[in-house]
C-alpha cells in the first residue's frame, strides 16, 4: 500500500512533459545505439553518460532507464534480422528469430520481441515494486552452491538443444567449453590456452563467439553453396502478428519474466542463462516442436521477455542494496555517484522522489519502447530485401565492426574469422552451433561457482549441497532425469496388466 | 602479411564446371577408389580436429604449473582435464559413428543450394578479403579497410555492379566511421591522410 | 559492346569511393584550433577496465570535472579492458609520442603487470600524476560473530582455511594484497589463507551480506553507505590513519603492522616532448585545484593524494618493488 502511494507520486514525477521527453529520447538513442554492432547496453549507457550531464538527476536517470531498455531491444533487432547479436542477452533470439526473418516473418519476429520486451519489462517492474525489499534479501542469500546447482540444471537442459545426433551435439558443446576455458583462470590467475597472448587473457567474449559462429559462419557457408540464378528476394509477408501468432505467444510472454526477473536480481545472474532457460522451456512446452530451429515464434517471445525482466531484476539489487549485478548496473551506479547519490540501503529513504520517479518512468519507457518499435518492425524487416551479395557483405562488415570498433584490436578480427571458419565446418558436418554458444556461456560460470563453493567450504564436498535451495534444485534435476524412466515403467506396468 | 587472393572476375560468377567437392582436411589421394572413400568419410577430419583439440587442451592443462596454493579438490587443471578427456572421447565416438555410416546433415537454408558441389573458391576469396581488410585497418584507416571488406565480400558473392558497389561500400564505411568516431567518441583509425589535410 | 561508358563509370566510381574513404576522415575530424592554456583538443582518456569499474569512475569523473571547470573541451573517455589493465597498458605504450592520450590506472595495474608477466610495464610510460588514495576496509556482515578486529584475527589464526576471505580483485590485485599483508602481520602463512576472488565489489558485497565469506576486504568508497546503514560492520581500515566519520581503528592501532592504501593516477604514453608533458601535467594540476574536483573527492570517499611528475615516477617504482616482493613471498 505504501509502495503504491509512493509509486503514484512517482508517476507524478515521471509524467511531466519534460520527463516523458527524456524517457523518449533515451529509448530512441538506446535503440539506435543498441543496433550498432559491438555496443551492448553497458557500453551504450557509458557512451551516453555525457549527454545527460546537463540534466537534473531525475531527468538523467529517467533517460538512463530508457537507454538501458532501448539498447537491450536494439541488440535483439540485429540478432533477428542479421543473425548478428549485439549483446549476449540477444544471442538466443537469433536462434528462432533469424530463421523467421529469412522466411519473410521478420516483422512478426521483431514484433514478438518488442512485445516480449514490453511484457517482460512490465511484469518485471511490477515485481520490482511489489517485492523489492524481499527479493533483495533473498538475492543476497543465494551463494555459490546454489549457482552451481542452477548451472547443473542448465547443462541438463542443454541436452534438449543437441539436435538429431547426440554425438555431434556433444562435440559442439565441448568445442564451446574449450573456447570458454581460454583466458586467465578466475580463481588463481593461471593462464589457460592463452599461448602467452594478453589479448586472450580475458577469454573470448561470448558475443564474438556467437557472431563468429552465427553470422560469419553462415556467410561463409552460404558462399560455399550460394544459390545461383535469379534468387528471389525474401518475401515480405504480412506486417503484423496474426491471431495464431498471438495464440502461440501470449503464454511465452508471460512466462519469460518469471524466469528472467529472479536471475536479474541475484548477484551473478545476468541475462544469458535465463534467456537460454526460457528458450528450452518454451521448446519443451511448445505444441509446434517441428518448427523449432526453423522459426518458432515462441522461441523469440519467451527469451526476449525474460531478458527484459532480468533488466528489471537488476534494478532491484542496484536500488535496494547498491549491488550492481550486471555491467549496466555498474555503470548506472557510477552515474548515481556522479550526482552525489549513493544507491544502497538508504536510497529509498534519502531520495524517494528520485527512486519512485525512476521506477514510474520504467513503465513510461516500456510504453514508449513499444509505441516506437512496433510500427518500425515492418520497416526494419524490409532491410532484408536488399540483394544477397549486399546482405551477406553487410553482415560480414557489421560483424567486423562489432569485433573491432570498441577494442580496436586487429587480433579480435582474426579470432572472429577463426570462429567463423569453425562455424563453417560445423555447418558442413552437421554439428549444431547453439550447444557451442551455450558451452561458452555456461562453462566458465559453472567452473567458477563450483570452485568457489568448494573453497568456501574449505574443500569439503558437502559445500555443494549445504543450502536448501541447492538441494531443491538437485531434487528437481533428479525428477527431470527420472521422468522418462518413470513414464516407461508406468507404461510397462500398464501393458503388463492389460496382457 | 596476408594478401587477398585475386580471383578472375568471371570465375566465381558462374558455376564452374570442374567443381569437385574438395574436402577441407583430407589430402587428395592418388588412387581413385581411395579418394572416393576419403571423400565419403571426410567427416573423419572432424574427429582428427577434435582429437587434436583434446590433446592441446590436455597438454596445456598438464604443463600448467600449479605451485600456488590450490585450495580444495578442484584446481585450475581439473576442468580442462575433464574437457580434454571429453574431447578425446567424443572424437572416438564420432569416428565410430562415421565408420558405421553415420553422416552429419549439412545445414540447409534459404540461400543454400546443397545440390551444387561446394564452391570453396568463394569461401577462400571471402576469407582472404576478411583477413586482408583486417591487416589493412591500421595502415589505411577504418573507412578504407571497411569499404574494401564490403566491396570485396560483395564481389566474392557475385555482385558485379562496378559502378555502384565501390560507392555503396565507401558510403557505408564512412558513415559507420562517423557514427563511431564523431558521434559516439569511439576512436577508429582514420587513415594515412589524418593530420596531413 | 559499349566500351567507353561503363569503364569510365567504373573508374569514376572507384575514384569517388577512394576519395570518400581517404579524404572523408580528416575532414570529419573537427578543427584543432584553440591550443592554448590548458586546452588540449582531442584529448582522450583510456580506461583499462570495464565501464563502471574503479578506473572508469576516476577517468569519467576527472573528464567531467575538467570540462565543467572550463579547462578543456570534451575529453573522450573510452574503455579497453583486458588482463587487469595490461592490455590497455600495452596499447598506451604503443602510442609512442601521442600527447593527446592518457590512461587512468592504479595499484591494480602494477599488480597485474607482475602477475601476468606483461611485456610492457609502467616504467615504459610517462607518469603524469597520482590523484587519489583509498583505504581498504575489513568488513563483516552485521550478524557476524566477530565484533572486533581482534576477534576476527584470533579466529582466523586458529583455522585460516575455515575463514574464507573475499576480495573484489583477481589474485595479485589490491583486494588480494591487503588480506595477504594482514595474514603476514598476524603470523598466518600466506598459503593457508583462503582467498576467494569476486568480480568486483558488487558480487563481493552480496557474499558478505549473505555470510558466504567470513569477512571481506575492499575499497572504503564502495561500502560507505552499507556501513552507515549498519548492514556491514566495519572492523578496521588498512591505511595509516583512521577514516573520518567511520568508527574503526587502523590495523596498526590494533597491533598489526599493515600499512596498505590503494591509489589511482594518470599515466601518458612514452616519448612525449617536454612541452606536451608539461601541458598535460598543467591540465591535471588545474583540475586538482578546481572546486568541482574537491566536490567529487568528497562524494566518492576518495582521499586527495596529489603527486606529479618525477615524484610520481619514483612512487610507481617503489610500488612495483613492493608488489614484486609481496607476490614473491606469496609464491605467485
Amino acid at each position: 500500500m505504501d509502495a503504491l502511494t509512493s509509486l503514484l507520486d512517482g508517476f507524478g514525477t515521471a509524467l511531466t512533459p519534460v520527463n516523458i521527453l527524456w524517457a523518449a529520447v533515451g529509448v530512441l538513442l538506446g535503440t539506435a545505439i543498441g543496433v550498432l554492432p559491438g555496443i551492448g547496453p553497458a557500453m551504450a549507457v557509458a557512451l551516453l553518460l555525457p549527454v545527460t550531464y546537463g540534466l537534473d538527476p531525475i531527468g538523467a536517470f529517467i533517460m538512463f532507464a530508457g537507454i538501458y531498455y532501448g539498447a537491450m531491444f536494439g541488440g535483439s533487432t540485429t540478432s533477428i534480422l542479421l543473425n548478428t547479436p549485439g549483446e549476449s542477452a540477444a544471442v538466443v533470439a537469433a536462434m528462432e528469430g533469424n530463421p523467421m526473418a529469412r522466411s519473410g516473418r521478420g516483422a512478426q519476429a521483431l514484433a514478438a520481441a518488442a512485445i516480449g520486451h514490453f511484457a517482460g519489462g512490465m511484469v518485471g517492474t511490477v515485481l520490482l515494486v511489489a517485492l523489492a525489499p524481499t527479493v533483495a534479501e533473498l538475492a543476497v542469500g543465494i551463494g555459490a552452491p546454489d549457482y552451481f546447482a542452477i548451472m547443473v540444471l542448465a547443462f541438463i537442459a542443454v541436452t534438449s538443444v543437441l539436435g538429431s545426433s547426440r554425438v555431434r551435439g556433444l562435440a559442439s558443446l565441448l568445442i564451446g567449453l574449450t573456447i570458454g576455458l581460454v583466458g586467465l583462470d578466475q580463481m588463481t590467475g593461471q593462464q589457460r590456452l592463452t599461448f602467452g597472448s594478453l589479448q586472450l587473457a580475458d577469454g573470448v567474449d561470448v558475443v564474438i563467439v556467437a557472431v563468429g559462429l552465427f553470422a560469419i559462419g553462415e556467410a561463409l557457408w552460404v558462399a560455399a553453396h550460394l544459390r545461383r540464378g535469379p534468387g528471389e528476394p525474401i518475401p515480405v509477408g504480412r506486417p503484423w502478428l496474426g491471431r495464431s501468432d498471438l495464440r502461440r505467444t501470449w503464454k511465452s510472454w508471460l512466462r519469460g519474466p518469471f524466469i528472467g526477473f529472479p536471475f536479474g536480481a541475484i548477484p551473478a545472474g545476468g541475462a544469458e542463462i535465463p534467456t537460454f532457460l526460457s528458450y528450452v522451456t518454451e521448446k519443451r512446452l511448445s505444441k509446434h516442436r517441428d518448427e523449432w530451429g526453423k522459426g518458432a515464434i515462441e522461441g523469440v517471445a519467451g527469451p526476449e521477455s525474460a531478458a527484459s525482466a532480468s533488466a528489471a531484476g537488476t534494478l532491484v539489487s542496484m536500488l535496494t542494496l547498491g549491488l550492481p549485478t550486471t555491467a549496466v548496473a555498474a555503470v548506472m551506479l557510477a552515474a548515481f555517484q556522479q550526482y552525489g547519490i549513493q544507491p544502497g540501503p538508504l536510497l529509498f529513504e534519502h531520495e524517494p522522489d528520485l527512486v519512485w520517479g525512476l521506477i514510474a518512468s520504467l513503465f513510461v519507457g516500456m510504453v514508449l519502447l513499444l509505441a516506437l518499435n512496433l510500427p518500425l518492425a515492418p520497416l526494419w524487416a524490409k532491410l532484408l530485401r536488399i540483394p544477397r551479395p549486399y546482405l551477406y557483405a553487410g553482415i560480414m562488415f557489421f560483424a567486423a565492426v562489432g569485433a573491432y570498433a570498441v577494442g580496436g584490436e586487429v587480433i579480435d578480427l582474426v579470432i572472429l574469422l577463426v570462429i567463423g571458419l569453425i562455424g563453417l565446418g560445423m555447418r558442413r558436418y552437421g554439428l549444431p552451433v547453439l550447444p557451442a554458444v551455450i558451452g561458452v556461456i555456461l562453462g566458465p560460470g559453472a567452473e567458477q561457482q563450483l570452485r568457489r563453493a568448494l573453497q568456501i567450504s574449505d574443500g569439503s564436498v558437502t559445500g555443494l549441497v549445504n543450502t536448501p535451495f541447492a538441494v531443491t534444485v538437485y531434487a528437481v534435476i533428479v525428477v527431470l532425469l527420472a521422468w522418462p524412466l518413470l513414464k516407461r515403467l508406468a507404461a510397462r506396468a500398464r501393458t503388463a496388466r492389460s496382457v | 602479411m596476408t594478401t587477398p587472393p585475386t580471383g578472375t572476375p568471371h570465375s566465381t560468377g558462374t558455376p564452374h564446371p570442374t567443381g569437385t567437392p574438395h574436402p577441407t582436411d583430407t589430402p587428395p589421394a592418388p588412387a581413385a577408389d581411395r579418394g572416393s572413400w576419403l571423400r565419403n568419410h571426410s567427416e573423419l577430419g572432424v574427429c582428427v580436429l577434435l582429437l587434436a583439440l583434446g590433446v592441446l587442451v590436455l597438454t596445456d592443462a598438464l604443463t600448467m604449473d600449479v605451485d600456488i596454493a590450490q585450495r580444495g579438490p578442484v584446481g585450475p587443471r581439473t576442468v580442462p582435464v575433464v574437457v580434454g578427456a571429453g574431447l578425446l572421447l567424443i572424437a572416438a565416438l564420432l569416428a565410430v559413428d562415421v565408420l558405421r555410416g553415420g553422416r552429419g546433415q549439412a545445414e540447409a537454408g534459404e540461400d543454400v543450394d546443397l545440390s551444387e558441389p561446394a564452391d570453396w573458391r568463394t569461401v577462400l576469396l571471402l576469407t582472404g578479403v576478411f583477413l586482408g581488410s583486417a591487416v589493412l585497418i591500421e595502415p589505411l584507416g577504418f573507412p578504407a579497410a571497411g569499404a574494401l571488406l564490403f566491396w570485396g565480400a560483395a564481389f566474392a558473392l557475385g555482385s558485379r555492379r562496378h559502378d555502384r558497389d565501390p560507392l555503396v561500400a565507401a558510403v557505408l564505411s564512412l558513415v559507420t566511421y562517423a557514427v563511431f568516431n564523431n558521434l559516439l567518441g569511439v576512436p577508429l583509425p582514420g587513415g594515412p591522410l589524418m593530420g596531413v589535410l | 559492346m559499349r566500351l567507353r561508358t561503363p569503364r569510365g563509370r567504373h573508374a569514376l566510381a572507384l575514384f569517388g569511393a577512394a576519395v570518400l574513404v581517404l579524404v572523408g576522415p580528416p575532414l570529419l575530424t573537427t578543427g584543432d584550433g584553440g591550443d592554448t592554456g590548458t586546452q588540449i583538443p582531442g584529448l582522450r582518456f583510456m580506461v583499462p577496465n570495464t565501464p563502471g569499474g574503479g578506473y572508469d569512475i576516476t577517468a569519467r569523473t576527472a573528464a567531467k570535472n575538467a570540462e565543467d571547470a572550463g579547462l578543456t573541451h570534451n575529453i573522450e573517455v573510452f574503455n579497453l579492458p583486458g588482463a587487469g589493465g595490461t592490455v590497455g597498458l600495452s596499447r598506451l605504450v604503443g602510442e609512442h609520442g601521442n600527447g593527446r592520450l592518457a590512461m587512468s590506472m592504479g595499484l591494480g595495474v602494477v599488480g597485474a603487470v607482475r602477475s601476468n608477466d606483461a611485456p610492457k610495464t609502467l616504467a615504459d610510460t610517462t607518469p603524469i600524476a597520482r590523484l587519489t588514495e583509498e583505504q581498504d576496509v575489513v568488513v563483516v556482515a552485521k550478524d557476524s560473530p566477530y565484533r572486533t578486529i581482534d576477534d576476527l584475527i584470533g579466529a582466523w589464526k586458529e583455522r585460516p582455511g575455515k575463514l574464507p576471505v573475499g576480495g573484489g580483485s583477481a589474485p595479485g590485485g589490491p583486494d588480494h594484497l591487503a588480506p595477504m599483508l594482514m595474514a603476514r602481520a598476524a603470523g598466518i602463512a600466506p598459503r593457508d589463507v583462503n582467498y576467494i576472488p569476486f568480480d568486483g565489489g558488487g558480487e563481493l558485497l552480496a557474499s558478505i551480506l549473505g555470510d558466504k565469506v567470513a569477512f571481506g576486504v575492499s575499497g572504503v568508497g564502495e561500502y560507505l553507505d552499507q556501513i552507515r546503514a549498519g548492514e556491514l560492520r566495519l572492523l578496521a581500515v588498512t591505511g595509516p590513519e583512521r577514516v573520518t566519520g567511520l568508527d574503526a581503528p587502523t590495523l596498526q592501532e590494533a597491533g598489526y603492522d599493515v600499512n596498505f592504501t590503494n591509489w589511482r593516477g594518470i599515466v601518458a604514453p612514452p616519448g612525449l616532448t617536454d612541452a606536451e608533458r608539461a601541458k598535460l601535467t598543467r591540465l591535471i594540476e588545474k583540475l586538482h585545484d578546481s572546486p568541482e574536483w574537491r566536490q567529487s573527492l568528497k562524494q566518492n570517499g576518495w582521499d586527495d593524494a596529489f603527486l606529479t611528475g618525477e615524484k610520481f615516477g619514483e612512487f610507481l617504482e617503489a610500488q612495483d618493488e613492493r608488489v614484486v616482493s609481496v607476490l614473491k613471498e606469496l609464491g605467485l
